[in-house]
């Protein structure tokens, strides 16, 4: 099948990569084209991600098969071949899933680039070169379909982002960044650990005889009930211990507050956009699928503890000062929800979790975008210390309500839709649809995280009104305009923060073609082979053969045109 | 077997000798700048050395001669001590006084002929010889390397401890000797080792006593717990590029004494047999981890630091030793193969570390701690990176060649499918979570901190190029480590054989002895 650019998916990844050669080579003192470098790198990156979102979709067009992975490209790597006895490789693709996420990705970053002209004076060149890489590294969790590769990337994004806490951040950031690196770290040895296992595992198990990391091999594994409960059961554990602390989930999540606060804020955006689905997304993306029988066991206890931390999160959301902190904490509440669509094994709440994970990179990375413009103008986040902000600055407090009201699930934008379908598969998650058998949660979860909406519109409104109405607060000595900056958001800032809101009020609207993405996707690559499955509703027409072989699932995915190298 | 094959197999290390010899001679020179080029010179004689071991017969076509087994562990160990062992005289080169050059390089090049020697040898009398001339010139070269008062307490401190565990060594290959009768370790038509401990009359109190004592010995040279006392203080003392060599040629040559060992009393996991023996490993193998890892997190002095992680690095290899090389359950189960590969990362990546820190100096004195590290990345960022890349490898982290080594190393244990291999190896996984926490101090030195001291490089151009080399290679061996290992999968092949004589030999139960090691001999013949 004839692609528009072979290997779009590594040129994207590694296309950073050359932005930073760029960087290297410009003088470091030379801001003005340090910038630009790294705008038009991240915009090139944005631009490829396009191209392949666009290859993807004639790929799946053409074989007719929007469940399966396209893009693919496989490359040896330890290991002598390919398919030999040690088979790890350098292997791509995209699904519906991974490639809303990348898109997402690649979308945020030059914003954040952008965002961060008037932010970052200092050590600029080295900032834009750790954000570069930070790009490669998310990019390629997202892309990457060998679970080494994942964890390649996985924990390479620790790097980048740790300098950028540590060395940009605020008073604490040493300590935050700290924290932050050895807390996930720590989650991701032991994940490190069931790696390993599994892929020996898969060397021992009949049918493969490969000590492979292939994702969609393990898959196969998993759903035909080729690793034993007792097994699953532990490697679910170290799974979660990696991925959880990511999310951050309800009780490992005590790094996040401390590292959103101090990190500067496109590490925040940054972090809140994209870094915790790199959680969600793993257990979406490994979890669930490979370890089928464990994760229908732990759900009550994923669910509770993320009900735990839905209302958890919002309380202390509730009672912080620092608006950073007030957002961060409304994070761990969010990712709460996207937990609880995932586990209630429904097609409803597993597409709900997914627009969750977007949703929430809009919004709260928007949110964290304007609380930062609001701050270089009064270097404070105290709500004590500054309020009625909107009448001097009318249009951030436009854009702050927006964001505010799409974080909040307002129907029409897109928060909306997402928690819908969360709080409708956790409460149907019991019954039989989709031809999913029934998931282990009920009405009660979903009645216990609606309190969590309720709270949510509570504290965010709360946060509004402090900050934006009632009489005017400011710091003595502020608006600082001693960067040049106008007391309201001057056109670059309000150019950054348009993207974001006709996103939002897009896929609120109309979030049909990105749900018509991501479904065939969760069926076929999350819930998969282990239901006998047949498509229900509108999606009918792509419902895929029942495959039960190993080869067979290569087979058809190879069909939609893998190229190999 | 006559005198030229002989010395034609061993043309190498004669020449490391001979050069050895040839350094000390003209090293003493009336002329100042003869006696200030030494350096130059012991290179040319590694470079010899390297092209004799080139031209230098395959062990295929060898044979077993008294006293020498050449395999191709012999071949790697050797190819691992010239190339690793040329990027530490590059780093070494500026840090003997111009007078004592032709002494320390000297002693350099006797010590990796030991090395070299150690894993050609094939009798417990020359591998105790063999092992002494790793050990003893880095004794001198640790008083030669500074002038400072520490260096000279360090090195008497390293000679009495040294001393002491090669004792303690030949007391345990005595008794080896003594249960076998024989000091050939396999091979040969009479009585060996492996002969003795393939018989079922083997692994009476004796046999155990010597080799736990031999055991402990060769922990000394590994710098395993409990014999790890002495590492941080000798490696404060010494010279940092000497420290870098500390760290890798001794380790090599314990490891490599530690595998012929085992592969003649029987690896642990293929063997019940030996399960005290087994046992005590993993207990030296966990503890080794935790104490150096646990010790390196209270360190403000990089040097000292470093010390420790050494010795945490010591205990992830003793996994691999545990798991055995590779046999039957699985493709990844070659521990013997990962700690080759693993030891040369470790030798390359410890150098780049040490080369960043004897590059700087503050005040006139050495760069040592935290804080004369700290906002490196201010004043020489080429420094810095390449600190940090070796500081991100030593935590075993992507994108470089340290976690690469980590995921053969480990991956061995889940192989082997014993449960307590699994919890060491898990308990090795979360000891690279507790040493990130101090390899990220030095990371977050470099480049988070404020400068504190005035820094000056004082390096030279072998340094810069040492630390080109050794951060360019910890991502070349992360992007493709395949040849590496496949070099030291065949370095494998023969500890492999006497393995599988063990399982043998466990099979057979308690039915006559066959005597195994005459056809391995035919093997390597032909």
């Amino acid at each position: 099948m004839a692609d528009w650019i072979p290997n779009i998916l590594t040129l994207m990844t590694l296309s950073p990569l050359l932005g930073i050669f760029f960087l290297m080579l410009i003088d470091a003192r030379d801001h003005k084209r340090l910038r630009l470098m790294a705008m038009v790198t991240s915009l090139a990156t944005f631009a490829l991600a396009i191209v392949a979102a666009v290859d993807f979709s004639r790929a799946a067009d053409a074989a007719d098969r929007w469940d399966a992975f396209h893009l693919k490209s496989t490359t040896a790597w330890l290991g002598d071949s390919v398919g030999g006895v040690v088979d790890i490789a350098y292997r791509v693709g995209v699904d519906g899933i991974s490639l809303s996420l990348v898109l997402l990705t690649a979308f945020l970053m030059p914003l954040v680039v952008w965002g961060s002209f008037s932010s970052i004076r200092e050590r600029v060149r080295e900032y834009f070169i750790l954000l570069l890489l930070l790009e490669v590294g998310m990019l390629g969790v997202f892309c990457a379909l060998d679970l080494f590769l994942f964890y390649v990337c996985f924990e390479f994004t620790l790097v980048p982002l740790y300098f950028i806490i540590g060395i940009w951040g605020g008073p604490q950031r040493r300590k935050a960044a700290n924290k932050f690196f050895i807390y996930t770290l720590t989650g991701s040895v032991l994940m490190f650990a069931a790696i390993l296992f599994l892929a020996h595992h898969a060397y021992v198990t009949n049918g493969i005889g490969v000590f492979t990391l292939d994702i969609l091999k393990l898959t196969a594994m998993g759903q035909q009930y080729l690793i034993p409960y007792n097994v699953q059961w532990w490697l679910f554990l170290a799974f979660a211990a990696g991925f959880a602390i990511k999310v951050p989930f309800f009780p490992v999540h005590t790094w996040l507050p401390l590292a959103h606060t101090e990190a500067p804020t496109a590490g925040s955006v940054i972090l809140a956009g994209v870094l915790l689905k790199l959680g969600t997304y793993g257990f979406l993306r490994l979890s669930l699928p490979i370890l089928p029988d464990a994760s229908v066991r732990f759900a009550p206890m994923m669910a509770t503890l993320a009900v735990i931390g839905i209302i958890y999160g919002a309380l202390c959301a509730w009672v912080q000062t620092d608006v950073k902190k007030l957002v961060a904490y409304s994070s761990v509440s969010h990712l709460g929800f996207c937990m609880l669509g995932m586990f209630s094994m429904k097609m409803a709440g597993a597409t709900g979790s997914v627009l969750y994970m977007l949703n929430h990179g809009l919004s709260t990375g928007a949110l964290f975008l304007v609380i930062g413009m609001v701050y270089e103008r009064y270097h404070t986040r105290e709500m004590s210390r500054i309020g009625g902000l909107a009448k001097p600055m009318p249009w951030m407090a436009f854009f702050l309500v927006f964001f505010t009201l799409s974080s909040i699930g307002l129907p029409g934008l897109n928060g909306f839709i997402g928690e819908f379908l969360v709080l409708l598969g956790t409460a149907a998650s019991g019954t039989v649809s989709d031809n999913l058998s029934a998931g282990r949660l009920g009405f009660g979860y979903a009645a216990a995280a609606a309190l969590g909406i309720i709270f949510g519109a509570v504290y965010m409104l709360l946060m509004c009104r402090r900050v934006l109405f009632g009489p005017v607060v400011e710091p003595p000595g502020t608006p600082d305009a001693s960067q040049g900056l106008p007391p309201d958001l001057n056109l670059r800032e309000r150019f950054i923060l348009a993207p974001l809101a006709i996103v939002c009020v897009v896929l609120g609207v109309w979030p049909k073609p990105l749900i018509e993405t991501i479904q065939p996707a969760i069926m076929a690559n999350v819930f998969q082979v282990k239901q006998d499955l047949q498509y229900a509703g509108e999606t009918d027409a792509v419902a895929p053969e029942v495959i039960f072989a190993v080869d067979a699932i290569e087979a058809a995915d190879d069909n939609d045109g893998e190229r190999s190298s | 077997m006559n005198t030229s094959t002989y010395l034609s197999l061993l043309s190498p290390e004669c020449c490391l000798l001979a050069g050895a010899c040839l350094v000390w001679l003209v090293g003493v020179s009336r002329s100042a700048g003869i006696r200030a080029s030494m350096a130059g010179l012991t290179l040319a004689v590694v470079a010899v050395a390297m092209f004799l071991a080139w031209r230098c017969p395959s062990p295929e076509a060898a044979a077993v001669m008294p006293g020498i087994r050449m395999t191709s562990l012999s071949e790697f160990v050797r190819w691992a001590t010239l190339i690793v062992g040329a990027l530490l005289l590059l780093a070494n080169w500026r840090v003997p006084a111009d007078r004592e050059q032709g002494e320390y390089f000297g002693m350099m090049l006797c010590s990796m002929a030991g090395v070299s020697l150690t894993a050609c040898s094939n009798d417990l009398i020359v591998l105790f010889f063999a092992l002494e001339l790793v050990s003893v010139p880095t004794y001198v070269m640790v008083a030669l390397s500074r002038t400072h008062v520490r260096a000279s307490e360090s090195a008497v401190k390293y000679f009495f401890l040294g001393a002491l565990a090669a004792a303690i060594m030949a007391y345990g290959f005595s008794f080896l000797y003594g249960v076998s009768g024989s000091t050939v370790l396999e091979g040969g038509a009479g009585q060996s080792l492996a002969k003795y401990f393939a018989g079922d009359a083997s692994w009476g109190p004796f046999a155990l006593i010597g080799l736990v004592l031999a055991f402990s010995g060769l922990a000394f040279k590994v710098a395993a717990a409990p014999f790890h006392a002495y590492a941080a203080d000798v490696y404060e003392g010494a010279a940092s590029p000497l420290t870098a060599f500390l760290g890798f040629i001794p380790k090599l040559a314990g490891f490599t004494a530690l595998i012929k060992l085992m592969a003649v009393c029987g690896w642990p996991a293929a063997d019940g047999v030996s399960a005290p023996l087994m046992w005590m490993l993993w207990v030296v193998a966990a503890l080794t981890m935790t104490v150096g890892n646990v010790l390196a997190l209270l360190q403000h002095n990089v040097k000292r630091m470093l010390a420790y992680s050494s010795i945490a690095h010591s205990g992830y290899m003793l996994v691999g030793i545990l798991v055995g090389p590779m046999w039957g359950t699985g493709p990844m189960r070659d521990g013997v193969a990962a700690v080759l590969f693993y030891i040369v990362v470790y030798g390359v990546m410890n150098l780049g570390a040490f080369a960043v820190l004897s590059n700087l100096s503050i005040k006139g004195e050495p760069a040592e701690t935290l804080d004369d590290l700290a906002g490196l990345s201010r004043r020489a960022p080429l420094s810095a990176f390449a600190m940090a890349v070796c500081a991100f490898s030593l935590m075993g982290f992507p994108p470089t060649a340290g976690f690469i080594g980590k995921v053969y190393l480990f991956s061995g244990a889940f192989a082997a499918g014993e449960t307590s291999l699994i919890v060491l190896a898990v308990i090795g996984v979360l000891n690279s979570a507790i040493g990130a926490a101090y390899y990220l101090k030095i990371a977050s030195a470099c480049y988070v901190r404020e400068p504190v001291a005035e820094q000056s490089r004082t390096g030279g151009l072998t340094q810069s190029f040492v630390l080109a080399v050794c951060s360019l290679a910890m991502f070349c061996l992360f992007l493709r480590p395949n040849d590496l290992v496949r070099q030291a999968r065949s370095a494998t092949e023969s500890v492999r054989t006497a393995g599988q004589a063990s399982i043998a030999r466990v099979d057979r139960g308690a039915v006559g002895i066959q005597p195994i090691a005459p056809s391995d001999d035919q093997e390597h013949a032909g």
